[in-house]
C-alpha cells in the first residue's frame, strides 16, 4: 500500500503560495509596482517578496549563528512591517528537525539548510519551487554555482545560495621562504615537492598536515583538487548515478601523494588521530608548511599568528589551473508548507543584497556572490578574497548519498583513504572503493 | 453506633443489621478508595501511555515501513528485520556492544564495592573520599569523553605523556586508530565514572545492614573477609542486582563515549549499537531501518534485564 500523505502537503502549500503570490501581485499592481506590460509570471516574480507583512519563522544552523544573529536583529530594526523569528537548529539534527516539522505540518517559512542535504528535500517536493524568483535576481550569474547546483532538480530551483563555508590551502610564507619556495603550489606535484622541501628544513617542521581521522574534513579538502582536475567521484543524474573511482586519475594521483607524504613523515604523526576537534591548531604553531583546511580558521590565525606566517590559496588541481573549493555552507530553502513564503523571499533578497553580503566576512563566513569581490573588499578581507575569488570555480558532489559515501563512520571514502594513505595500497583501495561507492549509490537510487 | 431507634430516643444496637451495614459501608469506602487511587495514578498512566507506549507502538509501525527522512513511504512488512542479519555493520555493532558490556560490568561492580567499603565508615575524611569518588559521575560522561579525547592525543596528551615516562607506551601512541587500544581507553574511562555511581548504590545498601550482625560476627571471631562474605554481600543482594542491571543496560545503550572519542573508528570497529541506529537514522536517513534496529535493541535489553531479574532475585522476593 502506497501512503502518500507527504505528497499532498507540497501541492496544497504550492497552491497556497500561488494564491498568496497572486494576491500580492494584485495588491502590487494597485500600487504601481508591476508594469502594465508585464506578463502574469513576470508580475508575480516582481511582487512576490515585496512589502510582505507578518512574521517569518527562520531556522538556521547553530554552526552559522553569527550571521543570522546579527542580521536578523538588523532586519527587524529596519522592517517594521515584517518580523523574523529566528530559531537555531542543532548542527547534526537540522535535517531531521526540518523533516519532522514538515511531516507535522509545522514547517518554518525559511530555512538555512546545509547545502548537501537540499537534494533530499527538493527531490520529494518538500520545498517551494523558486525558479522564477531566482531567475529574476539581477545578480543570479554571480551566485555560487555549487550551492545553486545542489538546489536544482532538472532545470528548476528549489533554493538559493545563502552563505559559503569554503575550503582553501593555508600555507606558511615564512617556511616557504626558508625552503626557497616562491608561492603556494598550483599542481599536485608542486604540493608534494614543497612538502618535501619544508620537511627537510628540520627543527620539527612538517610539509603538510591533514585531518586524517575526519572523513568529512578530508572530503572537504581533497575533493576540490579532483574537481579542479576535471573529475568527480559521482556522475550522472539523481536516480541513475555511477561511481567514478577506479579510473579516476586525479583521485589516484592525490591518494598516492598523500601516501607519500604520510610514509615520508612529511605530516605530523598525530594527523592519523585528528578527528576534526582540533583541526588546524597544529598549523597555528608555525611549524607546518601547508594545511588544506577551512577558510574559517582565519579567526584563530589572526589572533594567534604573525601575519607573515599564514596565507591562503585555492586548493590546487592535478596539472594547474585556477584551483577549486568545496562549496560548503547553506542554501536558503522555503518549505512547501510555509505560511509566509512571500515574507521569506523578501528576507532572502535582503540577506543577498550587497550591504548584507559585505558583512559576512566579519561574521565568520564568505559571501555567496562572487561580484561582492571588489578592490575595497580585497583590501579589507585579503584572506576571504582568496576564498571568494575561488567561489566561481567551486563545486560539490551532487548526490543524495553524500553523507553515506563520505561522512558516515566507515564510509566508502573513509575506507578508501585509510587503505590508500596509511596502508599504501592505492590500487586496491580504488578497486574496492569503486565497488563500495557503486553499491551505496545503488542502495540510495533503488 | 448503629442501632434501632427506640421511642425514648435512645439507640439500641442490633448486631446483625449493624454488621451488614458496616460491610456495605466498608465496600463503599473501598470503592471510593479504589477510585481515588485510580484518579491519583491516572496522570502517571497517561504519561506512560503518551510518552512511552504510543512512541513505542509508533516505532514498531515505522519499522514495518520504508520510512525515509522525508517523502512518501509504504509498508514493507518484516523486510527491515530480515535485512538486519545481512547488515554487517549492524551485526558487528551488536557483537561489539556485547563485548564492551562484558568487559566493563564486573570491574564497575568490583571497584564500586571496594570504594563503598572504603568510604562506608564514619571516620574523619570519609565524606571527602566519598565526594571525590562520586565526582566523575557528576561531571558526566559527555564532558569526560571530550577531556579524554584531548588527553589521548599523540604527542601531547596526558595519557601518553605519563605512560611514556613509565616506559609503558610511546608518547606517539594513536589510541583511536587501534580498535583494541580505543576500547581499552574507553573502558577505563567508563569504569572510573560508573564505579562512583555503583559505590553510592551499594553504600546505601550497606548502611541498612544492622550493626548487631557485625557485632555478633565479631563475637564469633569472624575475619573481615568472612564478615563481608557472610553478612554484607548476602544482605546486599538486592542492591547488587540493581547496580548490575543499571550497569548492563547503560552499557548496552552506550553512545556518547564512542561518538565523541572514536566516532566509531577505526573503520566501524567501535560503532556501538545505539550509534549504528543513530547513523542509520541521521546520516543514511533510513528511518524505517533505524526503527527496526531500535525495536531489536528494546527486545535485547528487555531479555537481558528479565534474565538478570530471574538470576539475581532474592529468595524472599
Amino acid at each position: 500500500m502506497k501512503l502518500t500523505k507527504m505528497k499532498s502537503t507540497p501541492w496544497r502549500s504550492l497552491s497556497t503560495a500561488a494564491a498568496a503570490a497572486a494576491l500580492l501581485a494584485g495588491a502590487a499592481a494597485g500600487t504601481g509596482v508591476a508594469s502594465a506590460s508585464a506578463t502574469p509570471n513576470a508580475r508575480v516574480a516582481q511582487t512576490f517578496g515585496v512589502n510582505a507583512t507578518g512574521t517569518v519563522t527562520f531556522w538556521a544552523r547553530a554552526a552559522t549563528k553569527a550571521i543570522p544573529d546579527a542580521l536578523v536583529k538588523e532586519f527587524n530594526a529596519t522592517h517594521p512591517h515584517l518580523k523574523i523569528v529566528l530559531h537555531l537548529t542543532p548542527n547534526n539534527e537540522a535535517s531531521s528537525e526540518l523533516a519532522t516539522a514538515i511531516r507535522a505540518g509545522t514547517a518554518p517559512d525559511l530555512v538555512g539548510l546545509n547545502d548537501i542535504n537540499v537534494p533530499a528535500f527538493s527531490k520529494e517536493g518538500a520545498l517551494l519551487n523558486v525558479t522564477k524568483y531566482v531567475n529574476a535576481l539581477p545578480y543570479k550569474s554571480s551566485l555560487s554555482p555549487g550551492h545553486l547546483k545542489l538546489a536544482t532538480i532538472g532545470s528548476q530551483y528549489y533554493g538559493v545560495p545563502y552563505l559559503a563555508d569554503l575550503s582553501v590551502l593555508w600555507y606558511n610564507p615564512k617556511l616557504f621562504k626558508q625552503a626557497g619556495i616562491s608561492g603556494a603550489p598550483k599542481t599536485f606535484a608542486a604540493m608534494l615537492q614543497d612538502a618535501k622541501k619544508i620537511t627537510s628544513l628540520g627543527h620539527g617542521d612538517y610539509g603538510l598536515s591533514f585531518a586524517g581521522d575526519c572523513q568529512g574534513c578530508l572530503g572537504f579538502t581533497m575533493l576540490p583538487s579532483i574537481w579542479a582536475s576535471g573529475q568527480h567521484l559521482v556522475t550522472g543524474p539523481l536516480g541513475k548515478q555511477n561511481a567514478n573511482i577506479d579510473h579516476n586519475a586525479p583521485l589516484k594521483s592525490l591518494l598516492t601523494d598523500y601516501h607519500e607524504i604520510w610514509a615520508g613523515k612529511m605530516a605530523p604523526h598525530a594527523d592519523q588521530a585528528q578527528n576534526g576537534s582540533t583541526w588546524g591548531d597544529d598549523f597555528a604553531k608555525g611549524n607546518v608548511g601547508m594545511l588544506p583546511g577551512d577558510y574559517g580558521f582565519v579567526t584563530n590565525y589572526l589572533k594567534s599568528m604573525p601575519k607573515s606566517e599564514f596565507a591562503d590559496a585555492p586548493l590546487p588541481g592535478a596539472n594547474g589551473g585556477p584551483g577549486s573549493t568545496f562549496d560548503g555552507g547553506d542554501d536558503f530553502v522555503i518549505p512547501a508548507g510555509a505560511s509566509n513564503p512571500s515574507g521569506a523571499w523578501e528576507v532572502v533578497k535582503w540577506f543577498l543584497a550587497r550591504s548584507q553580503q559585505e558583512q559576512y566576512p566579519a561574521l565568520g563566513d564568505t559571501p555567496i556572490r562572487s561580484d561582492i569581490l571588489t578592490s575595497s573588499f580585497l583590501a579589507k578581507y585579503p584572506y576571504d578574497a582568496v576564498a571568494l575569488h575561488t567561489l566561481k570555480y567551486g563545486s560539490v558532489e551532487y548526490t543524495l548519498a553524500y553523507n553515506e559515501l563520505f561522512n558516515a563512520p566507515g564510509s566508502p571514502w573513509d575506507k578508501m583513504f585509510n587503505e590508500a594513505v596509511y596502508n599504501g595500497n592505492v590500487s586496491g583501495a580504488l578497486s574496492s572503493g569503486q565497488a563500495s561507492f557503486q553499491s551505496t549509490l545503488a542502495s540510495v537510487d533503488s | 453506633m448503629e442501632g434501632a431507634a427506640l421511642g425514648d430516643g435512645r439507640d439500641v444496637p442490633v448486631p446483625g443489621a449493624a454488621a451488614s451495614r458496616r460491610r456495605g459501608s466498608r465496600s463503599r469506602r473501598e470503592r471510593l478508595e479504589a477510585r481515588a487511587g485510580l484518579a491519583l495514578v491516572s496522570p502517571a498512566i497517561a504519561m506512560v501511555a503518551v510518552f512511552i507506549l504510543f512512541p513505542l507502538g509508533f516505532c514498531v509501525y515505522i519499522s514495518l515501513t520504508n520510512w525515509p527522512l522525508i517523502g512518501p513511504y509504504h509498508f514493507v512488512g518484516l523486510a527491515n528485520y530480515t535485512a538486519l542479519p545481512h547488515d554487517s555493520v549492524f551485526v558487528q555493532s551488536i557483537l561489539f556492544t556485547l563485548e564492551y558490556t562484558a568487559i566493563v560490568t564486573i570491574p564497575i561492580l568490583v571497584f564500586g564495592y571496594l570504594m563503598a567499603v572504603f568510604v562506608r565508615s564514619n571516620r574523619p575524611g570519609a565524606s571527602i573520599f566519598r565526594t571525590c569518588m562520586f565526582l566523575p559521575y557528576i561531571v558526566g560522561l559527555t564532558t569526560l569523553s571530550f577531556l579524554a579525547e584531548v588527553e589521548l592525543q599523540p604527542g601531547y596528551g596526558t595519557a601518553n605523556v605519563i605512560l611514556s615516562k613509565l616506559h609503558l607506551a610511546s608518547i606517539n601512541t594513536i589510541w583511536v586508530q587501534n580498535a583494541n587500544l580505543a576500547l581499552a581507553a574507553i573502558c577505563v574511562l567508563v569504569v572510573w565514572l560508573a564505579s562512583g555511581f555503583t559505590m553510592m548504590l551499594l553504600l546505601a545498601g550497606m548502611q541498612g545492614v544492622p550493626e548487631q550482625l557485625y557485632e555478633s560476627a565479631d563475637v564469633d571471631g569472624a575475619s573481615w573477609w568472612e564478615k563481608e562474605r557472610l553478612v554484607t554481600i548476602p544482605l546486599l543482594r538486592r542492591s547488587i542486582a540493581l547496580s548490575l542491571i543499571i550497569s548492563v543496560v547503560g552499557s548496552i545503550l552506550a553512545f556518547n563515549q564512542f561518538y565523541i572519542i572514536t566516532d566509531g573508528g577505526p573503520g566501524t570497529s567501535t560503532v556501538s549499537l545505539v550509534m549504528e541506529i543513530y547513523e542509520t537514522f541521521n546520516t543514511a536517513m533510513h528511518v524505517g531501518a533505524a526503527s527496526a534496529m531500535a525495536v531489536v535493541l528494546i527486545v535485547v535489553v528487555g531479555l537481558i534485564t528479565f534474565v538478570q531479574f530471574r538470576v539475581l532475585r532474592s529468595d524472599d522476593a
